[in-house]
């Protein structure tokens, strides 16, 4: 929306003789040197990117050392250890949920997104040592979650406190929990572009360019300090991707298709296990977390200990070729169960690992069955996992601008993004068709809750201001000419208010009422020159018309007009066309009355 | 000035500072916590580690790539536990993966020997050339912790069986004469070198290599033993012999070197083109040789065919047999010395078709064999 600078939004300066350039110049000074609550946010960002790294670093340590007391210090843990750990862990953090820490069920991202919209960004402290503590002890005890979705909630929360304590707005509240989100995960994952563009696909819900900066600067200083103490490696050594030959995208495809219908599997068994077991009685509640690690147990001593935790050291091996086809296929069904019973219990802890665990096993399982048939096919098993990751990260999460960015993050090598915009597309199509609600947004309204989502907002059609707008009006005043002589044009309409062209200039507006007075003074000058002539807002045809809107309410008529020729109008818009135009397209919905 | 003190002054710079503050009270902590963590992670690490080498050296390939797995959970980044993870995994037979891990390995370090030196071996193995010799060359030029010249000089020599293997001699021997100009003074290792240049065919540089063993090591049987054979097979008979002579006198001889002795001997005895030979010591021979070819065809004629009737395989040579059986005398030959020479190539084609009929030669027949194959160095 263009508005000249005529006098439509300046405001009246209280500029005088009498005001000294002493009480200017004081006033000049006090401006810049106050505290300024924009200003501070930046910084704040930083310390809140600082603050998210350190819990994280602790958050990970306290993983690791619960995993080494409850399961022992080998890679696969032994038969008893792997049976009893996860199942009385879980009885114990069922205690800690129903006595102390309530708020702390759960993944942590439907939560920190609820702040973020009911709460004002606001999330207890005790939440956050709760999801801190008993995070760590279910996936250190071997429950089937991730550490990323709980670390996006501490950073969020520890955003929050801080938020708090220094008595910010509630609008600056509102904003700092994306940003202590986006460097929580940002830490977890070692992947900040990930981080980032998560939060905004999932938890901002929305494009949002005034917090961009803030979340970008929290994500990279929280990853620095993470780094500063675990070190700049990634969670597991990347493959080389090497060079793509075009049949390969053909299992790529193959690889998106499975990925798809097994992201299906995945949140229709978590959609439709999950109310059934939060409407059971609480005194049963108490006893699933319990119950899904002594299922977790059974699998891993049934000869898949891999199934139990976070599962990168597996990732892994997965990625380099450790396992047959056979076994990573196993890996990837037992997951998708382990990680529902555990998710479904209220066991704290993320899907984010699960998720990835799923897809690098999948897509390790489709590149190994490729080589045996093809094994003049150059792509490694490790790129196919790679590229699996992303395909169940597009097909489960739905976020689909994450998952590519996420591959090319994590590998570092721009040749994967074909193969993975292939099979991501595949997936999230195949998602998308057999599960129209994301399971984030399902879990949503199992909750009872209503937050938005990106999907649903790339789903709708935006209005445009030519979708809206009416013809050129049959008058148009020559700016050139006097009063007097327009009038015999107008004084027999109804019209309130009429369009003034001004040459090589955008148009102009006057009142009925203003040029009846200037024909009634006898004014001969033309009307450019008149000071009834106002300038008034213009808008060009591709502009949003939801920008449109507010200007609608304020002026009865408002030019379109060409971006190569401002004077030149191609229609106009006023209230009653916009409203027109979203009735139209709303007409779907039924009528409340 | 009440409002500069309040805003900006105070409020703005107290914050920062609380915030500061606030971070290294947590830093310090983070510190202490992970340092604590660490120290126990690298604890674990090293004592799976030794776990893993108790297992590899018990012989249990399959708990020792489990240890070392554990090992590297606690120590992902260490380059020693990963190159014994991968050797473990060689030696429980997990070929694929063991082959996957040395390749990870090669992506971070392309320069290292040992992980190029496996890869080359998978690639021999695999019959993939290109990637063999491109690998065994990383080995060869690439970076060894200890020892390098040893370890870049057994590169090379599994190089050359590579194309030994391969039937590649000429390659084998290109390679063998960069060895054989970088080696230092042990008579072991001349004497490989040696045995690899035979092994090519180039019985001159094997000769050479052995003598020069054999003048770092005098008593070294492997040494004499090649010269030896080497001379031998040069047609260096009375050389050979001398070799022999003192190989045959080690006690740890055996009957090889016995053999080539008396083979040696009896080609030295027998060789008609001796330098220095008078012409009636010369027909003297060609008729000795005569009489060991048709000693050679009766025995096989008894054994395998009917009385007086040559096998199939030999009926060809029955007619101009029984033609030198009349001639092949010392008057004949003196009077026609042209003929002395079709009468040892005659003989010598007895011995070489009867080689695959008629069981195991005498040391004389094996002479004779000798005698053919080196005639022509020995004429020039």
């Amino acid at each position: 929306v263009s508005i000249p600078d005529t006098s439509l939004h300046s405001s009246p300066t209280p500029a005088g003789p009498f005001v000294s350039a002493a009480d200017s110049l004081r006033r000049r000074i006090t401006a810049q040197l106050s505290f300024n609550e924009d200003r501070f946010f930046l910084i704040l960002a930083v310390f809140i990117g600082i603050f998210a790294g350190l819990a994280v670093v602790c958050f990970r340590i306290t993983m690791e050392w619960a995993r080494l007391y409850l399961l022992g210090s080998s890679l696969t843990p032994s038969s008893w250890r792997a049976f009893l750990a996860p199942s009385l862990t879980g009885l114990f953090i069922s205690l800690l949920i129903f006595t102390i820490f309530r708020g702390a069920a759960g993944s942590g991202l439907n939560q920190t997104k609820a702040a973020l919209y009911i709460f004002d960004g606001y999330i207890p402290l005790r939440t956050v040592i709760g999801k801190f503590i008993t995070a760590s002890l279910a996936i250190g005890s071997g429950h089937s979650l991730g550490p990323e979705d709980p670390s996006l909630q501490i950073g969020a929360g520890l955003a929050s406190a801080v938020g708090t304590r220094l008595k910010l707005s509630r609008k600056k509240m509102r904003l700092l929990a994306p940003v202590g989100a986006a460097a929580g995960l940002a830490a977890a994952f070692n992947a900040p572009i990930s981080a980032v563009l998560f939060v905004i696909e999932e938890i901002i819900g929305h494009w949002s360019a005034g917090i961009l900066g803030a979340i970008v600067l929290a994500a990279v200083s929280s990853v620095v300090t993470m780094r500063l103490f675990l070190g700049a490696e990634p969670l597991f050594r990347i493959p080389s991707v090497g060079v793509l030959r075009w049949q390969e995208l053909v299992a790529y495809a193959v690889m998106g298709i499975l990925g798809g219908f097994a992201s299906v599997v995945f949140s229709k068994a978590i959609g439709w296990l999950r109310p059934k077991m939060k409407a059971s009685p609480a005194a049963l509640q108490f006893f699933y977390p319990g119950f899904a690690g002594l299922l977790i147990g059974f699998i891993a001593f049934a000869g898949f200990p891999q199934v139990m935790g976070a599962g990168y050291d597996f990732m892994d091996q997965a990625m380099h070729d450790q396992y047959t086809w056979q076994i990573l296929g196993m890996l990837a069904g037992l997951k998708i169960l382990a990680t529902t019973l555990s998710f479904v219990s209220g066991t704290p802890g993320g899907m984010f690992a699960p998720t990835l665990y799923v897809g690098a096993m999948l897509g390790g399982a489709v590149g190994t069955v490729e080589h045996l048939f093809f094994p003049n096919l150059t792509g490694s098993v490790g790129t196919y996992a790679l590229v699996g990751m992303g395909v169940l990260f597009a097909g489960f999460l739905r976020a689909p601008i994450t998952s590519v960015f996420m591959a090319l993050e994590v590998s570092g090598d721009y040749t994967i993004i074909l193969p993975v915009l292939v099979a991501n597309t595949f997936s999230y199509l195949i998602s998308r068709r057999l599960q129209s609600v994301p399971i984030l947004e399902a879990i949503t309204r199992q909750d009872g809750l209503s937050l938005p989502a990106m999907e649903e907002k790339r789903e709708e059609e935006s209005l445009n201001v030519e979708d809206a707008m009416g013809p050129q009006p049959s008058i148009l005043l020559d700016g050139t000419k006097p009063a007097n002589e327009l009038w015999p044009f107008v004084s027999q309409t109804a019209e309130p208010v009429f369009l003034v062209i001004l040459p090589h200039q955008p148009p102009a507006q006057i009142s009925f009422g203003d040029l009846r007075h200037l024909v009634e003074a006898g004014d001969n000058r033309p009307l450019l020159k008149s000071e009834a002539v106002a300038a008034i807002p213009y808008l060009h045809p591709d502009e949003d018309l939801e920008d449109a809107l507010p200007l609608a309410t304020r002026y009865p008529l408002i030019p379109v007009v060409n971006r190569a020729d401002l004077s030149q109008i191609l229609g106009v818009l006023n209230l009653t066309a916009v409203m027109d135009a979203y009735r139209k397209t709303h007409e779907d919905f039924p009528a409340p009355y | 000035m009440n409002v500069l003190r309040r805003d900006f002054v105070v409020r703005e710079p107290l914050l920062v500072a609380i915030l500061v503050l606030i971070t290294i009270v947590f830093s310090t902590a983070t510190h202490s916590y992970s340092q604590a963590y660490d120290r126990r992670r690298n604890l674990l690490g090293q004592q799976w580690y030794a776990n893993g080498d108790a297992e590899l050296q018990q012989n249990r390939p399959v708990a020792a790539v489990e240890a070392f797995r554990t090992a590297l959970l606690y120590a992902p980044r260490n380059w020693d536990y990963r190159l014994r993870l991968a050797e473990a995994l060689t030696q429980a037979g997990h070929t694929k993966q063991a082959l996957n891990y040395y390749q990870s390995l090669w992506q971070i370090n392309p320069q290292n020997g040992v992980v190029n030196l496996h890869l080359a071996r998978f690639a021999a193995s695999a019959g993939q050339v290109a990637d063999a010799e491109r690998y065994f060359n990383g080995a060869i030029f690439g970076v060894w912790a200890e020892n390098a010249n040893d370890h870049r000089r057994e590169s090379l020599f599994e190089l050359v069986n590579f194309y030994l293997n391969r039937g590649d001699t000429g390659q084998a021997e290109s390679q063998l004469i960069i060895l054989s100009g970088n080696l230092p003074e042990d008579p072991v290792l001349h004497a490989r070198v040696a045995d690899l240049y035979s092994k090519v065919g180039d019985n001159q540089r094997a000769l050479a290599q052995f003598r020069q063993a054999i003048q770092l090591d005098p008593n070294s049987f492997s040494a004499l033993y090649g010269a030896g054979n080497a001379a031998f097979h040069l047609g260096d008979y009375r050389s050979a012999e001398s070799y022999l002579i003192r190989a045959a006198h080690d006690d740890s001889a055996g009957p090889d070197a016995k053999t080539l002795l008396e083979v040696t001997q009896a080609a030295s005895s027998l060789n008609p083109y001796e330098r220095g030979l008078r012409e009636s010591e010369k027909i003297q021979r060609v008729l000795h040789i005569f009489r060991i070819a048709s000693a050679r065809l009766d025995s096989c004629t008894q054994t395998s065919g009917s009385a007086g009737q040559f096998p199939p395989a030999l009926a060809p040579l029955q007619e101009p047999w029984q033609r030198w059986k009349n001639n092949a005398t010392s008057r004949f030959l003196t009077q026609q010395p042209d003929q002395i020479e079709p009468l040892f190539e005659f003989s010598t084609a007895i011995e070489k078709q009867s080689q695959s009929l008629c069981g195991a030669p005498t040391p004389e027949d094996s002479a004779l064999l000798a005698l053919a194959n080196t005639r022509p160095s020995d004429e020039k």
